[in-house]
């Protein structure tokens, strides 16, 4: 009896240790089910995209299908993925990836150093790309420094066509079926990382931002898309909120009738009018960061010392002066984009403060010319250099031209030349930074995972590494 | 104006007077009674629409209470009640409870006046709320308050709550806008609508006047009773024609500082009113229109009774002087005084008659008296010579036979000489007698006169002859008429023949062809001694003659045949200045040829 009373509670807490185990230890199977806005076509790597939340889409879906040579790890750089090792020669002319080994295709094939170079050769015509023993060997026509950097793009990803319509990789997961409105993906069972927890992925594409909460608040969805106003709505309810680093920039953008120097100080003023701060901590619900430069501080790293450009901006009489056809200014964003319109009617409302009278436009076909733009450009987060060239990019060479002279940096630029170039760019005040804002999604209850988060900090979908929770008991005995 | 239309003219006047007299009572009492019963319906419209504002303001109150009571508020209150809270959190409260309560507005605004969430401008979270902090209406009541929207502003009826938390409040203000579907609500009686003027722009604009269906097109006529009760506040009214014809009550909807808001604005259609006033317009013309069929069917049997005999009697008259001596009247149905008249009439028209059989027969007398006279005359000249041979040859039986051969020859030349004579005689009053019927052709009456003319030439020309210069003066245009040219030609030789025996000392002959209206005007002028006033009355009578040894046929035949001719023949005359024959003819064809044809 003596020996059972010791002997009991050592075997309570081995049982309550057991249970505790057994509840928080991954699990096999399910079916992950992932609402989104776009309305995909396509996971080809090599196709375009037809718009930019597609393209949003796509560059979240289609890593867990294919996978390229090298991956862009923030905290880290450049990492391997289904290449082991490279090296270059000949001054960047020439590059050799050997390749990983024990990866297999979606149909359970090794891939071969064949496969991937015939895959490249679709998307790269003027590369010379052949297999050499347990590598691939790259010609280039010009020395390219930054070919790792390039292959990380989606582009690059390794895509082996077996028929014309059918293409496998060596993702995580294998397309099982694309339908309107709808994909499957299942599980890679010989997946080289091992194999990933649920059984099948199934995306909803085309739901709106409300369908999608509601999805997820009455449980039809585990993984859905987010804008910062909801998320404290989903927290309420217990529910929780994934988010990659900001990566996505709204700025301002004067239009060339409005970019001259006599609009310098209006434009400067407006740029000093709205609280950034108070836009991003209440209309965004802290989801998002102040942006006094247009890439974010966790990829340059300057934001913090950046200093505005110089000028004043006018005084609220000093406005109120200005004729009104001056000082009146049509904001147009786009239709689709409700969190643009939450940003752009706050502004409109700082800016009346300071005498600005901004009238906010939601073109839903042709409309007047505007005066000002609030464009959403997704940032690169890979370097700075390249973040930035993209964002010069997404703004057009015309806006850029009007900015300053400054070309966009080169890849593998430093980072003063990248400072150098946005200063350049922010000068004149064309181009005004508003915001950085992360990629939300909301989470649903069944989702689990060890340690990692459902989305990466660079926004992919970590899909590969969670699984579903099993059924409460009393939803197990529900018919 | 003869009686019948005298008549005709005292009926319908009479009649469309007390037409008139009646259509405008009946028109002035139905415009009295429409009046009414249209104050009455807009009073009760007001009533209602003012039960409506009030319906829906307690609406809004229990809506805002209910939100008031809310988790979500009532969570935002405790934070507002805690100094140092992140407001923040709740700047999106706002939305979703006006969403589900079926508001427009919704403002949860701090203790310092500070909008913390809206639902109908999300982005002013942060500012100042323009007036829910100096707001103090009675708790229990909604007002009327403009309300700032982006872009655009607008009119609402809200209320204001206050939810206390600690010693700080939460004020909750809320509201419906007072738009198309406000007024959408509304249950009006026929003929009735309500429009809505939002009094949110400093000047009149119509694009704030709506209806149930929107902003109202073509509103102009509203203006000026808007533009009053926005200045004076008071209500008013006034008939608008817009298209129709419309009474409009304006009643103005003031804020909770008294401002004017909006103005409501009730119209009654007119078009029942207007309706019936036309229907009694039109029924008043209807029996005006049959007052003037009563009337000149009234008029008519007058006129029968009255008018037409007197009518008959005066086309008898007309009849008479023209020469319808037996033309009578039918009086069986005018009255004794009209046919009394008539009887006169008949007797004077008898006696008439008598008289001018009685006047024809002593003409008839009198030209037999003078046909046997001028007979006598014509015969008596051609006889005495046959008689005074007779007498030779009776005394030359004595005479040796050479001298009664010469003298017997000489005799019988004599007589043949006489019974040729004899014969002329005789011959010219056949003619007369038979005057041929005109053979037709296009003749030229200039031509007609200058070959006419010709044949006077030689007789005016020789030895002896009185000097009688002949002047034609010719028409050029006188072209062709359709006549016999031989009768024509005829009719001149007298015509000539008279004028040369009318100046026996000389003179001046003048033949003139002239167009006229009529016709083909042709004179024949002469210098002679001119005709007397009873010459000139005689001058175509038959076998009357002013000559010595004239038959006084000449202008009888050139008065036969003129008249066979379609035309017409008259005489100008002054005493010892001469005397000019015109004679007028047809150019187309004439009656005559037309008969003869």
């Amino acid at each position: 009896m003596k020996r059972f009373r010791s002997a009991f509670p050592a075997f309570a807490s081995a049982c309550l240790a057991a249970v505790i185990v057994s509840a928080a230890r991954p699990q096999y199977g399910g079916t992950l089910r992932i609402d989104t806005r776009a309305n995909i076509r396509t996971l080809d790597p090599a196709a375009s995209p037809s718009d930019v939340v597609e393209t949003a889409a796509s560059n979240r879906i289609a890593p867990l299908v294919f996978e390229p040579l090298v991956f862009v790890d923030p905290a880290g750089g450049l990492k391997p993925l289904l290449a082991a090792s490279w090296e270059s020669q000949a001054g960047g002319k020439r590059w050799r990836f050997r390749m990983r080994g024990g990866v297999r295709l979606h149909d359970g094939t090794p891939l071969e150093p064949w496969h991937v170079a015939t895959s490249l050769r679709g998307v790269e015509s003027t590369w010379t790309i052949a297999a050499d023993g347990d590598a691939i060997v790259i010609d280039l026509p010009q020395p390219r420094p930054s070919l790792p950097w390039e292959l990380t793009d989606r582009r690059h990803a390794i895509a082996v066509r077996r028929t014309p319509t059918e293409m496998i990789g060596t993702g995580p997961f294998r397309i099982d079926r694309i339908d309107a409105g709808r994909v499957w993906l299942r599980a890679h069972d010989s997946y080289w990382s091992g194999r990933p927890f649920v059984d099948i992925v199934q995306i909803e594409m085309g739901r709106s931002f409300a369908a999608q909460l509601t999805d997820l608040e009455v449980g039809r969805a585990d993984l859905i898309e987010l804008q910062p106003t909801d998320a404290r709505r989903l927290t309420q309810r217990g529910l929780q909120v994934a988010a990659s680093r900001p990566l996505d920039l709204f700025a301002l953008v004067f239009e060339p009738h409005r970019a001259g120097s006599s609009s310098e100080p209006l434009r400067r003023s407006l740029a000093r009018a709205f609280e950034r701060v108070a836009l991003c901590n209440v209309l965004l619900q802290g989801r998002a960061e102040p942006a006094e430069t247009l890439l974010p501080a966790w990829l340059s790293g300057y934001a913090p010392a950046f200093a505005a450009p110089a000028g004043l901006p006018l005084s609220r009489s000093a406005i109120m002066r200005l004729p009104v056809d001056q000082r009146t200014l049509t904001l147009r964003v786009e239709a689709g984009d409700a969190l643009a319109r939450s940003i752009a009617e706050r502004i409109a409302v700082d800016a009346r403060e300071s005498g600005v009278l901004v009238t906010v436009q939601v073109p839903a076909g042709l409309a007047p010319r505007p005066d000002v733009r609030l464009v959403r450009v997704g940032l690169d987060a890979t370097s700075p250099d390249r973040a930035l060239a993209r964002v010069m990019a997404a703004l057009g060479s015309r806006t850029v031209a009007l900015a300053t002279n400054e070309p966009a940096p080169a890849i593998g630029a430093p980072l003063d030349v990248v400072l150098r170039v946005e200063r350049a760019l922010l000068e004149a005040s064309i181009v005004v930074p508003v915001a950085h804002v992360p990629e939300l999604y909301g989470v649903g209850e069944r989702v689990d995972e060890w340690d990692a988060q459902p989305v990466t900090a660079t926004g992919g979908w970590n899909l590969a590494n969670l699984w579903l929770k099993p059924p409460a008991p009393e939803a197990r005995a529900r018919p | 104006m003869t009686l019948r239309n005298r008549l005709f003219a005292l009926v319908s006047a009479a009649v469309a007077l007390t037409v008139v007299l009646v259509t405008s009572t009946v028109a002035s009492s139905a415009r009295r009674a429409f009046a009414a019963v249209d104050a009455q319906r807009t009073a009760a419209l007001v009533a209602q629409i003012r039960r409506e504002f009030a319906a829906e303001g307690e609406q809004v109150i229990a809506r805002l209470e209910r939100i008031a009571a809310s988790d979500a508020v009532l969570r935002t209150a405790g934070d507002v009640g805690r100094s140092k809270s992140d407001l923040s959190l709740h700047v999106g409260e706002a939305a979703p409870l006006a969403s589900a309560q079926g508001l427009d507005f919704l403002d949860l605004v701090g203790d310092n006046g500070t909008i913390i969430s809206s639902a109908h401008w999300p982005a002013r979270f942060g500012y100042r709320h323009p007036w829910a902090a100096d707001v103090k209406p009675p708790a229990s009541a909604a007002f009327l308050q403009r309300v700032d929207l982006p872009g655009e502003v607008a009119l609402g009826l809200l209320a204001t709550l206050t939810v206390t938390a600690g010693d700080r409040r939460l004020l909750v203000t809320g509201g419906r806008r007072l738009d198309q579907h406000f007024l959408n609500a509304l249950v009006l009686p026929q003929g009735t609508r309500v429009l809505l003027y939002r009094n949110l722009e400093p000047e009149v604009s119509r694009q704030q006047l709506i209806d149930a269906s929107g902003v109202v097109p073509e509103a102009a006529p509203l203006d000026p009773l808007i533009a009053r009760v926005r200045q004076s506040g008071q209500e008013a009214r006034e008939d608008v024609a817009w298209p129709e014809a419309e009474t409009v009550d304006a009643l103005p909807l003031k804020g909770h500082d008294g401002t004017v808001l909006g103005v409501l604005l009730i119209s009654s259609s007119r078009r029942e009113l207007s309706a019936l006033v036309t229907r009694i317009r039109w029924s008043g013309i209807g029996f005006g229109a049959l007052g003037l069929a009563f009337g000149f069917g009234l008029s008519y049997v007058l006129a029968s009774r009255v008018t037409r005999p007197v009518e008959q009697l005066a086309e008898a008259a007309r009849a008479v002087a023209a020469g319808d001596w037996n033309a009578g009247v039918d009086v069986s149905a005018a009255s004794s005084e009209i046919a009394a008249l008539a009887e006169a009439f008949a007797t004077m028209t008898g006696q008439l008659v008598d008289q001018r059989d009685r006047l024809v027969q002593a003409e008839r007398v009198a030209a037999w008296r003078e046909l046997a006279r001028r007979l006598a005359h014509e015969l008596k000249n051609p006889l005495f010579p046959l008689r005074l041979t007779l007498d030779n040859l009776r005394r030359a039986r004595t005479l040796p036979p050479g001298e009664f051969n010469e003298v017997f020859e000489e005799g019988m030349g004599a007589l043949a000489t006489g019974l040729a004579n004899l014969n002329t005689v005789v011959g010219r009053f056949s003619d007369f007698a038979r005057m041929p019927v005109p053979e037709w052709a296009d003749v030229s009456p200039n031509a007609v006169v200058q070959q006419t003319a010709r044949l006077f030439q030689a007789q005016l020309e020789a030895p002896g002859q009185p000097a009688i210069v002949v002047a034609l003066d010719l028409d050029p245009s006188a072209g062709s008429i359709r006549a016999d040219g031989e009768q024509i030609g005829r009719a001149l030789q007298n015509l000539l023949l008279n004028a040369i025996d009318a100046m026996p000392r000389g003179g001046q002959l003048t033949i003139r062809t002239r167009r006229s209206a009529g016709g083909i005007l042709l004179d024949v002028a002469d210098t002679g001694e001119g005709l007397t006033a009873e010459e000139r009355e005689r001058l175509f009578t038959p076998y009357y003659t002013t000559k010595q040894h004239g038959t006084g046929l000449g202008l009888a035949i050139v008065q036969a045949v003129v008249t066979d001719h379609g035309g017409k023949i008259w005489v100008d005359s002054t005493p010892a200045r001469g005397t000019t024959f015109h004679i007028e003819l047809p150019v187309g064809p004439t009656p005559c040829e037309k008969a003869a044809l």
